[in-house]
């Protein structure tokens, strides 16, 4: 079967800088995929030559089986974009906006003004229509943003870090529509630098680092890279000698460190060890007087993985 | 049919900042009201010590008695000046604007319109010039006037000796009138040559507005493109030339797109600087209105492919004024459009001669000053399409070598 976006061998290189080398990967129809990666991970230059606006220095990519560098034209038919920077004219207003940009993708008369209606309420801008781009807010300007690359009913939308820099109202209501249209039935490739987004929207993540995608797959497959334990950090009103003995042969328990005045550990299952934890604090006469709880996260994968944070 | 609605978009941006008005309409008007000035007063010190047409004067014919009477009356005249000439160098006079003309006396002259035969006079002169024509037209009357006189001389000699009673007054009088109204003036004067002339004194010709608004409009077209310029600058700026980019647009159908655009603008502004030019300073551009119509269309196209070229080298607004600004010295200066190359330096005047607003001012000036018709306008429309075309061929490959 074919697949709504499949990118193979991706390569470009800007002289001698490889921005992107050898990216490969695939989005079902129909699924939200995002590519996770730090800044300069080579992210907004995939999705240059995804979009037909760099050549590709080797490899190719297609969009609903149409190759951006054989077939740019179709290719462009199924795909909407939605660029990093605003990319709109500060001095029409919202709707003339879109008008124009429908137009740009062959939309007219009835249906042209039906879609920027129904584009408006999507990003929820109806009230505000008339009024220039170049009065609103980041968080508002990143929704017409949206909006535009929405107009032709693309199948395939890509979208390359819409919520950069924004409040988190609109933050929300952005994430929110995404899941919308996908719901809807729109592929969406959904880059960002935030591990949170990539959790909460993706049905498969590519994670890319120095122009290479390092992993790629479900959420769960990703954690499972880094193992499965949950990490706690504990803190307690005493010693933590007398209790540290206990809980190191509480069952479900991998290991218990002290580090700094905290106690760490790792277990299979906290629902299941928590509760013991606290008995056995008990017994001893310690009393627990914080308790953090981390799950892994993706953040953990890419520490795991290349050694730095996500975010620097 | 995108590529209209591009362009449809620029040009509402364009109107919609009302610095482009200024730009675009006021300014070059109030120019060409103080250009039309200026060389108006500059030219009436200069004129005020001699505003008289320049007229070549050869006489094949000796001294004799009727051409003598012609030289005096032509010597003491108000509306021109004579300089004696021979027939060798009466075309080199006229060509490097020595003289707006010269009137040959043929040989045997006299001795014809003693006889009471006709005998026409040769005036050569550029015809299309509007000092030939006035050259013509005081000729006319003056030789008119000899002619009766030396008729009125020939019935009096007839009459003299006869009685003198009321009836011989009478017939002196009546021949002399008959003489004078069936004197066929046109054929008294006979214009033989056309010779095309340097420019007059008053290179302006009749009117100063004739270099003023044809100048102005060139000029203030070019400046026009600061305004569209900073589209295209925007359009980068703004990222938005990206996403028409990820648009089924293809790149050439965004170059043509701005350059309708531009094209729309300039043609815009020209045809509204003619239409006050005719209408306001009586400067006749509908002397050919084709030709008026194709040079005008040639040059919208040659500066909206320079705009388009400008709008994909700079970098920033401030640029595209700049560029603009230098593209308007290089252009009007060089180009004539200030003052005719005509009365340029050797140097400066060649140079000029290939730029394509010289060109443009060229193919005006036919129409304006030479009253020539459409076929003058061929050559500098052609000539300012072939610059547009390698404009614009820069423009698309500049436009592709683009970091987008
Ligand atoms: N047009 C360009 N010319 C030269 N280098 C570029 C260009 N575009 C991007 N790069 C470089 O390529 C690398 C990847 O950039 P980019 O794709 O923008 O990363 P991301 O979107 O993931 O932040 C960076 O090192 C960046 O500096
Ligand atoms: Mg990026």
């Amino acid at each position: 079967m074919s697949y709504a976006i499949e990118v193979k061998n991706l390569k470009k290189s800007f002289g001698n800088l490889q921005a992107v080398q050898d990216a490969s990967f695939t989005a079902d129809a129909g699924e939200v995929l995002s590519l996770l990666g730090p800044n300069g991970a080579g992210k907004s230059t995939t999705i240059s030559m995804l979009s037909g606006l760099l050549a590709p220095t080797g490899g190719d990519a297609s969009i609903m089986g149409h190759s951006v560098v054989s077939e740019p034209e179709s290719a462009k038919k199924s795909l909407g974009v939605v660029p990093q920077d605003i990319a709109l004219y500060p001095d029409l207003s919202a709707r003339e906006n879109l008008i124009f940009w429908g137009k740009m993708y062959g939309l007219r008369g009835a249906t042209l003004k039906q879609r920027v209606d129904e584009v408006l309420e999507i990003i929820g801008l109806v009230d505000r229509q008339k009024d220039h781009v170049d009065k609103f807010s980041g968080g508002m300007k990143r929704r017409v943003n949206i909006g535009a690359a929405l107009l032709h009913k693309p199948d395939v939308i890509i979208m390359d870090e819409p919520t950069v820099g924004i409040d988190p109202q609109s933050r929300r209501h952005i994430l929110d529509n995404v899941k919308a249209l996908n719901r809807q039935g729109m592929t969406v490739l959904y880059t960002t630098h935030y591990m949170e987004e990539a959790a909460e929207l993706s049905d498969h993540i590519a994670i890319m680092d120095k122009g290479r995608i390092i992993a790629y797959g479900t959420h769960d497959e990703l954690i499972k890279l880094v193992g499965r334990e949950t990490r706690i950090d504990i803190t307690i009103n005493a010693e933590g000698g007398r209790v540290l003995e206990a809980w190191r042969s509480t069952e479900g328990v991998a290991r218990i460190d002290a580090l700094d005045g905290t106690l760490t550990a790792l277990v299979d299952d906290s629902n299941r060890v928590l509760p013991r934890l606290f008995d056995a604090a008990s017994k001893v006469g310690v009393r627990i007087t914080s308790v953090d709880i981390q799950e892994p996260n993706l953040e953990t994968v890419f520490l795991h993985l290349t050694g730095r944070a996500l975010r620097d | 049919m995108r590529i209209i609605d591009l362009a449809l978009k620029d040009l509402s941006q364009v109107f919609r900042d009302k610095r482009s008005l200024l730009f675009l309409v006021a300014m070059p008007i109030a120019f060409t009201f103080f250009m039309g000035f200026a060389y108006k007063s500059g030219s009436d010190n200069d004129a005020s010590k001699d505003t008289r047409i320049p007229l070549g004067w050869v006489n094949n014919d000796g001294n004799g008695y009727v051409s003598t009477q012609l030289f005096e009356m032509l010597s003491n005249s108000d509306s021109v000046r004579l300089v004696e000439l021979t027939s060798d160098t009466v075309d080199e006079s006229i060509r490097t604007g020595e003289v707006a003309g010269a009137l040959i006396v043929p040989t045997g002259y006299n001795k014809q319109v003693s006889a009471g035969n006709e005998a026409p006079l040769t005036l050569v002169t550029d015809t299309n010039s509007t000092n030939g024509q006035s050259l013509y037209q005081i000729l006319r009357t003056s030789v008119t006037k000899l002619m009766s006189a030396v008729e009125i001389t020939h019935l009096s000699a007839e009459t003299i000796g006869k009685p003198n009673d009321a009836s011989e007054l009478n017939e002196a009088f009546a021949s002399a009138s008959q003489a004078w109204s069936q004197a066929d003036s046109a054929s008294l004067v006979k214009v033989e040559m056309v010779v095309e002339s340097a420019p007059a004194e008053n290179w302006y010709g009749d009117n100063p507005y004739n270099q003023a608004s044809p100048g102005i409009l060139v000029q203030f077209a070019i400046m026009g493109l600061v305004s569209s310029g900073q589209i295209l600058v925007q359009e980068r700026k703004t990222r938005t030339l990206q996403r028409l980019m990820s648009t089924t647009m293809r790149s050439w159908e965004i170059v043509a797109g701005h350059m309708l655009a531009m094209f729309g603008i300039v043609f815009t502004q020209i045809a509204l600087l003619v239409v006050f030019g005719q209408l306001a300073l009586g400067v006749n551009y509908m002397n050919a209105p084709l030709g008026t119509l194709l040079v005008s269309v040639a040059l919208s196209l040659w500066i909206a492919a320079m705009g388009l070229l400008i709008g994909t080298v700079v970098k920033d607004d401030s640029q595209v004024i700049l560029f603009a600004l230098m593209a308007m010295f290089i252009f009007s200066a060089l180009g004539g459009t200030w003052f005719p190359l005509e009365v340029a330096s050797g140097t400066f005047a060649a140079i000029g001669k290939v730029m394509p607003s010289a060109w443009a001012m060229t193919g005006y000036q036919n129409i304006l000053m030479r009253g020539l018709g459409l076929e003058s306008a061929w050559m500098p429309t052609g000539i300012l399409l072939a610059y547009a075309f390698v404009f614009f061929a820069l423009a698309i490959w500049r436009f592709n070598k683009m970091d987008v």
